[in-house]
């Protein structure tokens, strides 16, 4: 078991090296760098400030030299510098990473609350009146663009009826040291943004969590509990829910792993100051330093979570053995 | 299967009925080919059917787009600067260029009828003008489409009847309104409908053969070639698309000489919304294609095949793929949902398919400026990729349930 | 199921009890001078002033840091740090000849009472400072010639609030220190010595990134009480300052980069105003429409700008080498009714590339040749060039079509609509032009600079009375000789226009200076290399209450008066 989890440990590492330099590549050829954006803004630049900027930011060097400086740079510990706020990047990262591992984890503790009810109850009814209802609505938020319900939600509650801001994180200049307050004020922020992420999680969610419990229904234990004479709470509850939680772990470890890639387009449409929407910007602005750091987040959360979620797997279900 | 079916389906009438009719035992005699068993169960599963219908229904739409605009007088890319944001259901004139080429049309196709007819308007000084007298019918043309018409019953004689149709063909009715360059949104979101969908379907079929051959190799094969594929499959995954794919569509594709002779100005971003899409859809069909072969390999009809002493090649295609056909499908058509979702995302950034070409996504760009403006600017191109891709995922869930072994209820 | 009703119960009661406690906030119509919130939609950076480069940050210094002169909103000079401004004229500034170049002495003295905000006065070291720090080499500054354009500071040793510049040229716009900013000695010795000696090590550890609440960084009418990057700055009076005090108690910048957030926003009372870097163009008018209809309690203020929206010819392209088509697509388009349809007159079509507001304009049509709108004098001049129209509508000369790329940055809604309105009238004379955007960093890193367009619409920025050189000059056409640097896109090569540049920058005399710059009007509308659009306006939504608030409409900011606006 631990080989296991070691082998593929460093083959993590492995992967993550090589994609971190595939993107790092991949984005100076992307046209343009943070020196023609600033020519733009301000007249007085002149082709010798152009050249000496560039030497300095070291843009005039190779693509394989420029990713060995920036490696040196973060085994330093040194996680490098924004071009575009002039910052360190851990300042402008960890209060949006902050944002988004907020949100993201709302929606998600949200959907699930609401999908794994109504999927299961579903799957005990397949072809019923609530099966088809729950049904259509599943699919109904899958097929929906998530930026278009963020609109939409935008309409209805901030144009229309102007009861929710219309974006933000929280109302500015409200210094509150009662916590409660400070909750208070942010949660406004942060019911359309919910609302409109967990429309895509739970349409999958009730899909997912329907079928696992179809699945389960099926097998022939089932049946043995049936005609043992058990209750249908029992059987449901003990024996068929706890099996059909085993594929759900797997598809929950992959959501976690988005915790923190951000939910880009639902972040952009609300303004929130959330990693997403820092990863755009810097991605725009060839600010690649804050590009890099965020994309090895991303990157290594997913794979640590498909590490994890196979380990999961491995332990829920003990038919499964690793080699 | 066909032995399960027939077991199963004799057991349940014996149960219920007793004995069976003629009918009956010829129908549970002849064995069924595989594809009208699935049909048959796709068949029951009602939403798909209805999906596949509108589904059937955009196709139908989308092929005759251009007819549908020469019937009803609209163009696409015909904007109207002074009709910008107008709602649903308005009327207004098409500007005032158009209608100048269209006088200009008509009096070099009728010389004489023109000259006698700016004749007939000064004489009659209906026309006050000081311009030269060949610009009369101009001046005449592009007032207010009423006040023209009204003029134009002075003169009404019969030979003039061409110039009165031209004029009444100068008002524009709108369905959906006008979006902010005062382009019909009807006629656009029919013309979307080629490209997203188009670009939806192209993309699934493309990166779904694509996930076949590798998932294929890695499967068939096993060992190196397994791992190797498999892990490049995996860090794909892996990869947070929409910066990822945000960073490919900013690399300008000239580059590659090779590309360069598909591409024209106007089909470039669609080429190039096409590639970055394949790129990146096609890791779970190759993971699926994989997880079936794998199984498949051990099977004992593979086994004899291999004893019979055929090669790689005829095992792969003639023994494997029918087997595998049937959940690629299934992927494909979640597949297109998927990528008019991405097109919608990319192209809303502006990223994607870039104007004039009307797509939804590209719609919406310009959605979020004007939600105080004209709210059906956004609702109406929403509402289309909604309806598509939940009828994609519909049939693709109904050929799901069809083609699932354990879900044949007969 | 009991288990569902109760959870669902449970959620439907909380986003109630939130809904509730927010409820529909009454648009303020009670704003007072104790508080001022203002929304922008662009970024802004730390405000250290000598590696800031966003608008936004320079529209917060303004109101926090002053420098010796400043512009107003009539594009007069005026001192702000310092006592008055030397000119050749009133003897404050000379001529000298130092190793046979023409050099200029000018003497400045600082005001008596100014002060950073920890009570240090200002004085000329704070200059020499600022100079210091910025002709160093690790320092990544962007505008070098603001402070190299002084050859050394002089600085009396008895009053350390005199010194004497001297210039490295002889140029009549010496004194013009628009962008020359003096950092605080006294905070910004330390880091810099320690270390300079880094790849920007100073910048990264300056007073203005490790404690830019120091009230000793500002010596204008704010402190900064609170920052924080990407989300909003608050500041307060500074009690040290040198000037009238301000009326306003706090005012607070916040960031909300969606326009259409930032107008709910507005209307919901979060912010009470929006600066000139948050609407869009659009917005503002259509905002504009909605508060007459509804009576909203707000005011949208249009400022004619100089921001020159123009497209430039790729003047080495076959089609566009012959002067007559260059003058027949522009006499094709018919800007007044771009302007009055697309902007509702709210912004001023262009004749050329001096704006109405700069003294160097004229109308007169001695120097502005034949930029009337007129289809058939286009279609003229197009016969005359060789093109004939085909059947398809479009011309056609030696079996080539007329048809040409048209690009500018993607995603920019007013471009857009320009680019499909223009595009309609040239296919009225026959041309096509085939639209091809690119978002921002693709179309001025690669296609403007290595000029790999064949139209390319986009903005210059400038300011009042400003030397074309690096747009006009022949030396400054952007290619591998010179590294892609200097902003001649169309690639215009005339020597009557460099000897005009030349000229202007060193004549003295104003009256000579504008007979130059009307002369240079004349070839620029008569050779055409650029087609003029329109001049953008400035927009910003502000209470009615908001007095003394008079948008600049150029790159000197209206908050470097901010002490006078007040709401009554």
């Amino acid at each position: 078991m631990s080989t296991y989890i070691l082998r593929r440990l460093i083959q993590t590492v492995l992967v993550i090296i090589i994609l971190s330099y595939v993107c790092f590549y991949i984005m100076t050829l992307m046209p343009g760098d943070p020196v023609e954006l600033m020519i733009q803004s301000n007249p007085k630049i002149t082709s010798a400030d152009v050249e000496r900027l560039r030497a300095l930011y070291g843009l005039d060097q190779p693509a394989y030299k420029r990713y060995g400086t920036w490696v040196n740079t973060i085994l330093g510990g040194d996680l490098g510098y924004s071009r575009t706020y002039r910052v360190p990047v851990e300042e402008l990262m960890i209060p949006r990473l902050k944002n988004t591992f907020i949100l993201s984890l709302l929606s998600l503790l949200l959907s699930l609350a609401i999908a794994l009810p109504l999927g299961i109850y579903s799957a005990l009814n397949p072809g019923g009146r609530f099966d088809s209802i729950v049904n259509f609505f599943a699919f109904s938020g899958i097929s929906i663009p998530s930026f278009w319900m963020a609109l939409m939600l935008i309409i209805v509650f901030a144009v229309q009826l102007g009861v929710l801001p219309a974006g933000g994180t929280e109302t500015v200049g409200l210094n509150s040291e009662n916590f409660f307050n400070f909750v208070k004020d942010r949660g406004t922020y942060l019911i359309l943004p919910i609302l409109s992420l967990s429309v895509q999680q739970i349409g999958s969610f009730i899909r997912y969590a329907r079928s696992a419990m179809m699945e389960t229904l099926r097998n022939d234990y089932i049946r043995t509990a049936k005609a043992k004479g058990l209750e249908r709470k029992v059987i449901i509850w003990r024996h068929a829910f706890r099996n059909a939680l085993i594929p759900l772990i797997t598809i929950l470890a992959l959501s976690f792993s988005g915790l923190f890639s951000g939910a880009l387009l639902t972040e952009t449409v609300f303004a929130y100051q959330g990693v997403g929407k820092l990863v755009y910007d810097s991605i725009i602005a060839n600010d690649y330093n804050v590009a890099m750091i965020s994309f090895i987040i991303s990157v290594s959360m997913v794979l640590l979570m498909n590490l994890l979620a196979d380990i999961l797997y491995g332990f829920a279900d003990p038919r499964i053995t690793f080699s | 299967m066909d032995l399960q079916t027939q077991e199963s389906l004799s057991v349940k009438m014996a149960g219920n009925q007793g004995s069976l009719t003629d009918a009956q035992k010829k129908d549970l005699e002849t064995a069924l080919p595989l594809w009208k068993i699935v049909m048959r169960q796709f068949l029951e599963h009602k939403m798909a059917v209805v999906s596949l219908g509108v589904i059937l229904f955009f196709v139908l739409v989308a092929f005759s787009a251009d007819l549908i605009a020469k019937g009803l007088g609209l163009d696409s890319n015909r904007q109207n600067v002074s009709a910008r944001y107008l709602l649903p259901f308005s009327r207004t004139e098409i500007p005032n260029d158009a209608k100048e080429s269209s006088i200009e049309t008509w009096i070099s196709e009728n010389p004489e009828k023109s000259q006698a007819l700016s004749k007939a308007l000064i004489d009659k000084q209906i026309l006050m003008s000081q311009r030269p007298a060949d610009e009369i019918l101009f001046e005449l043309g592009t007032k207010p489409q009423t006040e023209a018409l009204q003029l134009f019953e002075k003169i009404s004689q019969p030979e003039f009847v061409s110039f009165k149709k031209m004029l009444e063909n100068f008002g524009s009715f709108h369905l959906f309104g006008t979006d902010e360059v005062g382009r019909d949104v009807f006629i656009r979101l029919i013309y979307g409908t080629r490209v997203s969908m188009g670009v939806g379907v192209m993309v699934a079929v493309a990166s779904a053969l694509v996930g076949l051959f590798i998932g294929s190799l890695a499967g068939f094969y096993g060992g190196i070639i397994d791992t190797l594929l498999m892990r490049v499959t995996d860090s794909l995954l892996s990869l947070p698309l929409v910066p990822v794919l945000i960073v490919v569509a900013a690399i300008d594709l000239q580059k590659l000489p090779a590309l360069k002779s598909l591409m024209n100005p106007e089909n470039e971003s669609i080429v190039k919304m096409f590639l970055i899409l394949c790129l990146f859809s096609w890791m779970t069909v190759a993971r699926l294609v994989r997880g079936s072969i794998l199984s498949l390999r051990e099977r004992e009809f593979v086994l004899a095949a291999r004893t019979l002493g055929a090669r790689d090649r005829t095992i792969i295609f003639s023994h494997m793929f029918p087997n595998v056909i049937a959940p690629m499908l299934v992927a494909i058509t979640l597949g297109v949902g998927q990528s008019i979702l991405f097109e919608a995302a990319l192209s809303f950034l502006g990223l994607g398919i870039m104007p004039p070409t009307p797509s939804w996504g590209n719609m919406l760009n310009n959605a979020q400026e004007v939600i105080y403006k004209n709210v059906w600017l956004t609702i109406l191109p929403g509402i289309m990729i909604w309806l598509t891709t939940i009828s994609f995922n519909f049939v693709g869930d109904g050929l799901q349930d069809a083609v699932d072994p354990k879900s044949i209820r007969r | 199921m009991k288990n569902l009703c109760k959870a669902s119960i449970l959620v439907i009661l909380t986003l109630m009890y939130f809904v509730s406690c927010t409820g529909k906030k009454n648009s303020s119509s009670s704003v007072k001078n104790t508080e001022l919130k203002i929304g922008t939609s662009q970024e802004f950076e730390t405000l250290n002033p000598l590696i800031m480069t966003m608008s936004q940050t320079t529209y917060m210094y303004h109101m926090t840091g002053r420098k010796l002169v400043h512009m107003d909103p009539d594009t007069k000079w005026y001192p702000q740090l310092a006592k008055e401004i030397p000119t050749i004229e009133n003897g404050k500034a000379k001529f000298i000849t130092v190793g046979g170049k023409k050099k200029i002495i000018a003497e400045w003295e600082i005001l008596e009472n100014a002060k950073w905000g920890d009570g240090v006065p200002v004085t000329c070291h704070d200059f020499a400072m600022a100079r210091t720090i910025a002709l160093s080499p690790n320092v990544s500054i962007a505008d070098k010639e603001s402070y190299d354009m002084i050859e050394k500071i002089d600085i009396d040793s008895k009053n350390p609030k005199k010194c004497s510049f001297t210039y490295k040229k002889a140029r009549w716009d010496f004194n013009r220190h628009g962008t020359f900013y003096p950092v605080p000695k006294h905070l910004e010795d330390e880091p810099f010595k320690k270390f300079n000696a880094q790849k920007e090590g100073y910048e990264k550890n300056s007073t203005y990134s490790k404690a830019p609440t120091n009230p000793g960084l500002y010596n204008g009418p704010y402190l900064i009480s609170e920052i924080k990057l990407s989300d909003h700055v608050t500041f307060i009076p500074n009690p040290h300052f040198y000037g009238e005090k301000p009326k306003i108690q706090k005012v607070i910048i916040k960031l909300i980069p969606n326009t259409a957030a930032l107008e709910a926003n507005l209307r919901s009372g979060t912010v009470d105003m929006i600066s000139t870097l948050g609407l869009s163009f659009d917005q503002a008018v259509e905002f504009d429409k909605k508060i007459n209809a509804e009576k909203l309690p707000y005011l949208v203020t249009f400022t004619k700008g100089i921001t020159y929206e123009h497209i430039d010819f790729n003047l080495d392209h076959p089609f566009f080498k012959d002067g007559r088509v260059r003058r027949a697509m522009i006499q094709a388009l018919d800007r007044e009714s771009l302007t009055k349809s697309l902007f509702e007159g709210k912004q001023e079509s262009a004749i050329h590339f001096v704006s109405p507001k700069d003294p160097w304009f004229t109308r007169d049509e001695k120097y502005v040749i034949g930029a009337k709108f007129s289809k058939r004098d286009a279609e003229k001049l197009l016969a005359e060039a060789g093109w004939k129209k085909g059947e398809d509508g479009y011309l056609y000369k030696d079996n080539k079509k007329f048809s040409v790329n048209f690009g500018t940055t993607a995603g920019n809604k007013i471009r857009e609509l320009v680019q499909v309105y223009l595009q309609d009238q040239w296919k009225q004379v026959g041309i096509e032009v085939n639209i091809k955007n690119e978002p921002a960093r693709v179309f001025f890193g690669e296609t403007t600079k290595k000029r790999k367009f064949d139209l390319a619409m986009y903005a210059w920025v400038s300011s009042p009375e400003n030397i074309p050189r690096s747009t006009f000059h022949s030396t400054s056409i952007p290619s591998t000789k010179n590294g892609y640097s200097g902003q001649n896109q169309p690639g215009w090569n005339n020597p009557k226009v460099d000897k005009l540049i030349e000229d202007l920058e060193i004549e003295f005399d104003s009256k000579k200076r504008t007979d130059l710059a009307w002369e240079l009007q004349k070839v620029y509308t008569e050779e055409a290399p650029v087609i003029p659009l329109y001049y953008r306006s400035d927009v910003s939504a502000v209470p009615p209450n908001l007095k003394n608030y008079r948008p600049s409409g150029h790159q000197f900011h209206e908050t470097g008066k901010i002490e006078e606006w007040t709401l009554e």
